[in-house]
């Protein structure tokens, strides 16, 4: 087992690191920018190097200093929480050039994984049901017609060099084919300077379906159930939840496996998560793979009774995944309101600044992981999360009663925070139904007057 | 830094003809200062510890602990208790994590001596990185007041090297 652990990174993560290095006897050592002097994992951690000024890149993503400060202290290992370095497969290699054991997957699985189309054909070898689409560049409509039958409509004809929704269109009906694709191939050229389009299913109303996995230096991989997270805002998740309310026993079997033969196919070693869209039909279609500790994995510790980030550094520290992991019963339902100082009345512009009062919630049910305090300044170099309030409950229902009245308890004040949004989230009839889809918050209005 | 430690320290300077002790080791820096002119100084005493750890986690020499002094006074450029001097001279910080050597090898004299005076560009001390030597170089022409790290000691971001009288 290590004797020393950095942390390579700051705020709520690395004081969950901080506390499951402690439980296990090991020593900390803590990283800092010059501006987080006063955070609460330096404070925490038992040894703490300033590594340099408040930018990330001269700082938190700043690979010689971390490097530096590991070996100054002569810390065995490096955990990268998430963000920053964590799926930087350089920073991987880096550190075992030093003999310093990164807590995570090797680089090499680090990168394939992180090459999307990569992944993609790699999931294809384990069976693992990807969006269909054309291979490659489409270059005729008569190709793209072709294309669309084999898949079946809808299908979304995408510029192959661009983004941001330019140089895209849907397909719903055949007899509009021609048009949308020579309409998108013109957008493409306009915005990125190149016609090539392909094509792929659309899949409408997606749900945002994760599936938490687990894999030792054994070969053996557990997934440890699924995450909802469809409830996002411009693609920055708010609201989690496990298990999600669309997925069954049976097809929690399914995703569940299809997961870890994905994740044995490139040997994943450590905690890793696959993403899903899940479509109406319960369909199931390989998005992308996390290859690292996520924000949201509070509500799988809740629902499975597990400590992720122990489990990463037993792995790491070569351990075997332990055996009441490949058949458990999930327990209840646990709901995650990420807590970001945003102002949701104001388009969530960020809301950094001195936080003048701070009580969180407590009693049955309830977890906090924030690094925030009262009489903390929230700086602005960083993300906005200060915190992330937890419940649980027998069942989905309870978990949202027991989140509804935390969020009542909860006081924060000096920062607006996202709580009044997540608030009128929680009470809205089609959520409770749980009838959620990653479009939800599109259709959602805020009422700043309401309670 | 115990709070044992501490407080013998602070014995230390009433005992004796110390008018001031300054200890640090990993970038914590305790200063003790007896001294008629802050007796009669009417202002808080300001205690600020910046980078602490708040629990006591082993009982090793190792581990840090959140002091609870009664005189010593954590010293900060800006606070009420700095001294006159000390606030018109330049500091040499490092710029990176690593290990202070005041040497370029175990077997060759020292960089600079306290009382040396120096330049511009000139070499002062070297910071080990990741097996790079780095060196520290001058960048005002001054006298070296005072040398703050011990030869091989372990040097964070900023951490305050020399103290150069400007001249």
């Amino acid at each position: 087992m290590f004797n020393k652990i950095l942390i390579a990174n700051r705020g709520e993560i690395a004081l969950r690191i901080i506390r499951a290095c402690h439980e296990l006897g090991i020593s900390t050592v803590a990283v800092y920018s010059e501006i987080d002097e006063l955070s609460l994992h330096v404070r925490f951690a038992d040894e703490a190097i300033c590594i340099g000024p408040a930018a990330s890149n001269m700082s938190y993503m700043n690979i010689p200093q971390i490097i530096s400060a590991a070996e100054v202290t002569n810390a065995d290992a490096i955990h990268p929480g998430y963000g920053f370095l964590a799926e930087n497969s350089h920073f991987a290699d880096v550190c075992e050039d030093h003999d310093i054991v990164f807590i995570g997957p090797s680089a090499e699985v680090m990168s394939q994984m992180g090459d999307k189309s990569v992944a993609k054909e790699t999931m294809m070898k384990a069976n693992v049901p990807v969006i269909p689409g054309s291979e490659g560049k489409v270059a005729t409509a008569d190709e793209a017609r072709k294309i669309a039958g084999d898949i079946g409509l809808p299908v979304i004809i995408k510029a192959a060099a661009g983004g941001g929704g330019r140089g895209m269109r849907v397909v719903k009906e055949m007899e509009d084919l021609e048009n949308y694709f020579a309409m998108a191939r013109a957008e493409s050229q306009s915005a990125f300077n190149s016609p090539d389009l392909y094509i792929e299913k659309f899949i409408e109303q997606p749900r945002h379906v994760e599936v938490q996995l687990l894999g030792d230096s054994y070969g053996e991989v557990v997934a440890l159930g699924e995450r909802e997270c469809s409830i996002q805002r411009r693609h920055q998740k708010l609201i989690e939840e496990s298990p999600s309310p669309a997925v069954d026993e049976a097809l929690r079997a399914k995703m569940c496996d299809a997961a870890i033969r994905g994740a044995q196919e490139v040997g994943y070693e450590s905690a890793g998560t696959i993403e899903f869209l899940l479509d109406a039909d319960k369909n199931f279609y390989f998005m992308e793979m996390n290859t690292r500790i996520q924000v949201e994995h509070p509500v799988t510790e809740m629902v499975v009774g597990i400590d992720l980030i122990k489990e990463q550094v037993r792995i790491a520290a070569g351990e075997k995944v332990a055996s009441w992991m490949k058949d458990f019963k999930l327990r209840g339902h646990s709901i995650e309101c990420r807590i970001n100082a945003e102002d949701p009345e104001h388009g969530f512009r960020p809301s950094p600044g001195d936080i003048t009062s701070f009580h969180m919630p407590g009693g049955m049910g309830m977890r906090v992981d924030t690094h925030a305090y009262a009489g903390y300044t929230i700086p602005p170099t960083y993300d906005s999360m200060i915190g992330k309030i937890i419940s649980h409950g027998r069942d989905r229902l309870e978990a949202i009663d027991r989140m509804q009245r935390a969020l009542e308890e909860t006081v924060i004040e000096g920062v607006k925070t996202t709580i009044p949004f997540q608030q009128q989230v929680l009470a809205d009839e089609r959520f409770i139904s749980g009838n959620i889809d990653t479009k939800f918050l599109e259709n959602f209005t805020f009422n700043p007057d309401g309670q | 830094m115990k709070t044992q430690e501490i407080r013998e320290l602070v014995k230390v300077v009433e005992q004796s003809e110390i008018d001031e002790l300054e200890v640090s080791r990993w970038g914590h820096r305790i200063r003790i200062t007896k001294n008629k002119n802050h007796v009669a100084n009417n202002q808080p005493q300001q205690i600020t510890i910046p980078a602490q750890h708040t629990q006591q986690t082993s009982p090793t020499s190792t581990s840090e602990q959140n002091a609870q002094p009664a005189e010593p006074k954590q010293e900060e450029p800006a606070g009420p208790e700095a001294l006159p001097e000390r606030e018109n001279f330049e500091e040499v910080k490092s710029p990176i994590v690593g290990t202070f050597y005041r040497a370029p090898s175990p077997e060759s004299d020292p960089f600079v001596e306290v009382g040396d005076t120096v330049t511009p560009g000139q070499t002062l001390c070297i910071v080990e990185a990741m097996k790079i030597m780095n060196e520290i170089e001058c960048e005002t022409s001054g006298v070296i007041k005072d040398i703050l790290m011990e030869n091989s000691q372990p040097v964070e971001y900023n951490q305050t090297l020399f103290l150069i009288e400007p001249k």
